[in-house]
């Protein structure tokens, strides 16, 4: 990386092999990495702190003789970075922690194996302890796209004025979208926040901070500099008129009034319009299309379901009300926790599996046998090996009991799943599963969806070009092909040359070799935050925080629509999304001679 | 706007007693104008001579929109692959074969000559996804039914015996999700299948957790929507559905129809009745129960049906059956959707294939015809293939070909299963439907079903100007002996004019507009209002996941609502 860790590395091969440490690397949320994107920002302590940390089992750590806050340097077939030690009883021997965000980026595996879905979890890798620094998030972002990194955050004016009581709020956040929210208004400052989770709170709390409030131009000095919002729209337009194969990508954080207009600005263009699902729930969308579904509303968990699995996906840190709204509340029959019996099956022993009845560890990576097991032990059918998966074959059975005769089992799954080799092979033989349990009993599967809008992007897609996300138009037709028009496999391959990126931040989660070549083509962010993205922008467009500044529709992760509302009005001269993209789209028109 | 003339056309308006008379026709600010008040100098002239001039067509069950018609998208995505149409002149590009995108859905109901479609089941707490779907589907005016039969609130209603309050109930929700009438899918059943129960449950069956039967719900939502005045009666989907035998169930829910029904008004709407028409006793003992149907319907003056006639080929079934899905999924083995919604209903999808040389199959495809031919009356035998249940809706030209054509019908018949043909009427049926029986079926008839007969499926002066025109001469062809000219003529409608505006040129589509989504808005008293507002109220952050005022669809979040108000009973 630098002149001084080469000194470092002649050091280090002294200490010799027996300081290195070969473990499973698997990234995935955490929630102070959540809470802090978006209080401060990504630029913050807090946020580094938390997203630039490897955790490890203590007897792992102390194998290597590193303790909390020690740094090391890890290093796999993809790349190498240093970041912090923190130590985690819950992980078994072999296995490393390190949350989503940049740092974990910059060493996971970008093969997607045809599928969009690049490697996030199990990656073999090497640790050591260093005396190397960590480096910050500039650093790490200006190393990796060469580009320099700019912002200009503000602070917006907090007035106070009228007070009100919003009621029913939307928490425009998660897949959760808890929507019986009270957030108490002075003028426009969020005073309280009644009901929302840390997450939905600091969001909505913080919804001022870190903000982009004009628009920028990136200069031949390469710093950005501000213009007007007529001058940002036109050099967007510009660029997305004279590229030939540009990307849309983004919209799960933002409501289907706008993604309805990005699909017909990239029908237009004749470009990828991709969202977010590509690098969560891809693998699962793909089940479905070989598969089907097993599905239920959220309600329908707290009446019904007296067994809830839950099956590589964290809650406790992702959706923190999940729980309480749907395992501990009680409903028409399953009276609530006591009448729920609950399971959580995972690599590593979350905080949500500290809730459980019962916890399973699977190895790393072996998902799809422990479900292809629990299907034949389902079907009375004899498992050879004594121990699946790290799982004992009698437990199998047994779990496979518990499953055939709970009266309504629901299953929530997450990127535990999604993200490891087998990829949409595991999460089409979890809805079989689901499918051969319903001969027994009634059994869903429904999967944990991130940003708080990715369900919609999904459906709105689907409805106008008939797939649910990574849809190019470079035919002039819709075309959906996994490994070529997924949004990661585009840009790995360099196969788009100019980038819209809305509502996201490719930056911050995409691995490495994508955000590269991100770098290298022209590229406009349209966002009302500081996303590591927008610093690298050649164009910044500021845009009402949706949900909070800007109204429309939203689709819970079980697919319940919901209106998330306007409360405050965005700061002078800033339009919400679906404007931005209509006057991109008339703009472009005009250029290509309409 | 501009208006036009269209001249010398053959005009057949049912509605207005015209048979297949020379008329001309004017339009203007999107209405029927009397011509003589045109202005010549702003008129277009549209040279209809030699050509069929019909209202727009109505298609009273498709479905169109929805959670379960996307879920069908994504799984069907191999339909996609090769059926895609470049969007070209400001149109957008089209995609899908058994479950199309909104955009192949609304030209594809255009070209056809089709201006108004039914969405057929939306769950109430997803009826806010069924409306923005249905705003992106270009050109038709649109409405949609919910779904009722299995709600739990409607339930505790029906249970109580508290039929006013049923009613305001029904208003409320209708209200709630901006629906146009009430939707009854094998009735109970989706309140059992939360039990894992609900397969192939009978109009006595007991259901679990409301000391009910599917008689008393059915009875129950058919009086209170008559109490209620609503432009549309209550439209069933029987129970039994896909089993052996169930024409008897069918028939049974056919004579309920005149129990609570008020002069000579169509009370009872039965849906695919072909799904619901089968005699036996298994599978390998299937007939059908068409004959009987048609028997007993020409008797029960008050009840209505639709074919759901089989089209041989793919398709993805889709419905609110959810256990009747499950038993499909394990005949035909490859995959399978369904979708719990909470106090409300379920779903179900499964791809299947109608094959000729499979018995069942071809006993399932006599049916639908049997029923027309034999019911003969086109006021209450309405043309649908359940899209995309028993294949697409761009079928219903070839259906249309063979209820107008026994030859059309020989033709099919010498390729399909012999041995189902001699288990059924269909060999022996002469009835041959005239253009006139078909626009009846198609435009006039649905109008009244819906009750939108004042401005919808007539050319009378003040109607909607939603206008069909076919290149087809219905003087000089003999349908039954030239039903592929029929047929293609009618796949291709020469003009469509919706809302007073070209939209179909030549068979293409020219333009792109959006039509209204109609909704019902029945006036009830304001105590009983009050009344039902507040027990919803209460009930509701029991039942529901999500917040009473979130539920609410409002206005505003509608493209071009357009608002039907009903005087009611109560
Ligand atoms: S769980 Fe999700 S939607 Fe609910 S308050 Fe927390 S972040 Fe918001
Ligand atoms: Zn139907």
């Amino acid at each position: 990386m630098t002149s001084t860790s080469i000194v470092q590395e002649a050091l280090e091969e002294k200490l010799g092999e027996r300081r290195q440490l070969e473990i499973l690397l698997v990234t995935g949320r955490s929630l102070v990495q959540g809470m802090s994107m978006e209080a401060e920002g990504k630029r913050s302590r807090r946020y580094r702190l938390s997203a630039s940390t490897l955790s490890l089992n203590p007897e792992d750590a102390q194998l290597i003789g590193v303790e909390k806050n020690s740094r090391v340097r890890v290093e796999t077939e993809h790349g190498a970075i240093v970041v912090n030690v923190s130590i985690d009883p819950g992980l078994p021997r072999g296995t490393g922690f390190i949350p989503m965000g940049p740092w974990a980026n910059a060493v996971v595996c970008p093969l997607t194996d045809g599928t969009g879905m690049p490697k996030y979890k199990n990656i073999p890798a090497k640790v050591r302890p260093t005396e190397e620094q960590v480096p910050s998030v500039e650093e790490l972002v200006s190393i990796i796209t060469g580009r320099r990194v700019d912002a200009h955050p503000v602070e917006l004016d907090l007035r106070e004025g009228e007070k009100k009581i919003i009621e029913d709020f939307v928490c425009p956040f998660c897949g959760d979208l808890c929507d019986f929210i009270k957030v108490h208004l002075n003028g426009n400052i969020v005073e309280k926040v009644v009901g929302a989770c840390p997450l939905g709170s600091s969001k909505i709390r913080n919804y001022h901070r870190d903000r982009i409030v004009k628009p920028y131009i990136r200069s031949p000095s390469g710093l950005l500099e501000e213009c007007t919002l007529p001058k940002a729209l036109d050099k967007a337009a510009e660029i997305l008129a004279s590229s030939k194969h540009p990307l849309i990508f983004g919209l799960s954080s933002t409501v289907n009034e706008a993604i309805i207009v990005g699909v017909e600005l990239a029908e237009y263009l004749g470009a990828i319009i991709d969202n977010t699902t590509v690098v969560c729930h891809g693998p699962t969308t793909i089940g479905v299309m070989e598969a089907g579904a097993a599905r239920c509303t959220l309600g329908l968990v707290r009446h019904l379901a007296d067994l809830i699995l839950f099956w590589g996906c964290n809650p406790a840190e992702a959706h923190p009300n999940h729980f309480k709204r749907w395992v501990i509340e009680g409903g028409k029959h399953v009276k609530g926790r006591k009448d729920r019996r609950v399971i959580v099956i995972d690599v590593r022993r979350t905080a949500t599996a500290r809730m459980a009845d019962e916890f399973i560890m699977v190895e790393p990576g072996k998902d799809y046998e422990l479900i292809t097991a629990l299907r034949m032990a389902v079907k009375d059918l004899d498992i050879e090996q004594s121990t699946v998966a790290g799982v004992p074959r009698e437990k199998i059975y047994e779990l496979a009991d518990a499953l055939r005769s709970c009266k309504y089992g629901v299953g929530f799954f997450g990127m535990g799943l999604t993200m490891n080799e087998p990829r949409y092979r595991s999460l089409e033989e979890l809805i079989k599963l689901a499918h051969d349990l319903n001969d027994w009993t009634r059994f869903t599967v429904v999967p944990m969806r991130g940003h708080y809008n990715v369900t919609g992007a999904c459906q709105v897609s689907t409805w106008l070009t008939g797939y649910p996300f990574s849809v190019d138009f470079m035919r002039g037709i819709p075309k959906f092909i996994p490994g070529l028009t997924t949004a990661t496999d585009a840009l790995i391959r360099g196969d788009v040359d100019a980038a819209l990126i809305i509502a996201s931040d490719p930056v911050a989660h995409f691995p490495r070799k994508a955000v590269e070549n991100l770098s290298k083509i022209p590229l406009i962010v349209v966002d009302p935050k500081w996303s590591l993205t927008a610093m690298i922008a050649d164009v910044v467009i500021p845009s009402a925080m949706s949900g909070v500044e800007a109204g429309g529709t939203a689709y819970r992760m079980d697919g319940v629509p919901l209106r998330v509302k306007k409360i405050i009005e965005p700061p002078t001269g800033v339009m919400e999304d679906h404007r931005i993209l209509l006057e991109i789209l008339s703009r472009v028109r005009r250029l290509r001679g309409e | 706007m501009k208006s036009f003339l269209i001249k010398g056309g053959i005009v057949y308006d049912p509605l207005n007693g015209v048979e297949g008379e020379v008329i001309d026709i004017g339009l203007r600010n999107g209405v029927i104008v009397d011509p003589s008040s045109l202005d010549p100098r702003e008129t277009i002239v549209v040279d209809a001579r030699g050509m069929m001039v019909v209202p727009g067509g109505i298609d009273v069950h498709s479905h169109i929109a929805g959670p379960k018609v996307n879920t069908g998208r994504v799984m069907m995505v191999e339909d996609h692959y090769l059926t895609n149409i470049p969007g070209k002149m400001g149109l957008r590009s089209q995609t899908g074969r058994t479950v199309p995108n909104v955009y192949k859905i609304g030209y594809g109901y255009a070209r056809l000559g089709y201006t108004t479609v039914v969405e057929a089941a939306s769950p109430p707490l997803k009826t806010r996804h069924t409306h923005e779907e249905l705003d992106s589907i270009p050109i038709i005016d649109k409405m949609t039914l919910i779904l009722m039969d299995s709600n739990w609130i409607a339930l505790d209603y029906i249970s109580e015996g508290d039929l006013k309050g049923l009613a305001g109930y029904i208003a409320w929700l209708l209200h709630a999700t901006k629906g146009y009438g009430v939707k009854i899918v094998d009735p109970g059943a989706d309140l059992a299948w939360l039990y894992g129960k609900g397969y192939g449950i009978d109009l006595d069956t007991q259901l679990p957790e409301y000391n009910l039967t599917p008689r008393e719900i059915i009875l129950m939502l058919g009086e209170a929507s008559t109490l209620l005045n609503l432009p549309h009666p209550i439209h069933v989907h029987c129970n039994r559905l896909g089993y052996p035998g169930n024409y008897s169930t069918t028939t049974r829910t056919l004579e309920l129809s005149s129990k609570y029904s008020t002069g000579n008004k169509i009370s009872m709407h039965i849906t695919h009745v072909q799904f619901t028409g089968y005699k036996g006793s298994t599978w390998a003992t299937l007939g059908s129960g068409g004959e009987e149907i048609a028997r007993i319907l020409r008797r029960q003056r008050n009840a209505s049906v639709d074919l759901g006639q089989i089209i041989f080929g793919s398709v993805t079934t889709m419905t609110a059956d959810a256990p009747f899905e499950h038993v499909l999924f394990h005949i035909s083995r490859w995959k399978w959707a369904f979708a719990d919604v909470e106090a409300e209903t379920a779903s179900g999808i499964v791809p299947y294939r109608y094959r000729r040389r499979n018995y069942v199959n071809t006993v399932q495809w006599t049916i639908g015809l049997e029923v027309a031919l034999l019911t003969k009356d086109p006021w209450r035998t309405f043309i649908t293939t359940d899209h995309p249940n028993a294949g697409p809706f761009t079928k219903y030209p070839r259906v249309i070909a063979w209820l107008m054509s026994r030859r059309a019908r020989e033709e099919e018949m010498k390729k399909v299963n012999r041995r189902a043909l001699k288990k059924t009427a269909l060999p022996a049926v002469d009835e041959e439907f005239d253009f006139n029986d078909i626009i009846i079926a198609t435009r006039a008839a649905p109008a009244k079903l819906l009750g939108l007969e004042d401005f919808k499926g007539h050319l009378g002066i003040g109607a909607q100007a939603d206008i069909a025109i076919y290149n087809i001469d219905p003087g000089k062809v003999d349908p039954s002996r030239d039903w592929k000219i029929v047929e293609k003529a009618l796949s291709r409608a020469e003009y469509v004019f919706k809302d007073g505006r070209i939209v179909v040129r030549g068979g293409r589509v020219v333009e792109e507009t959006y039509g209204s989504t109609l909704y019902v808005k029945p006036e009830i008293p304001e105590d009983l209002s009050k009344t039902i507002v507040d027990k919803v109220r209460e009930m509701f952050p029991y039942y529901y996941s999500i917040q009473y005022s979130n539920f609410i669809v409002d206005l505003s979040e509608i493209r071009k609502p357009r608002e039907i108000p009903v005087k009611t009973l109560l």
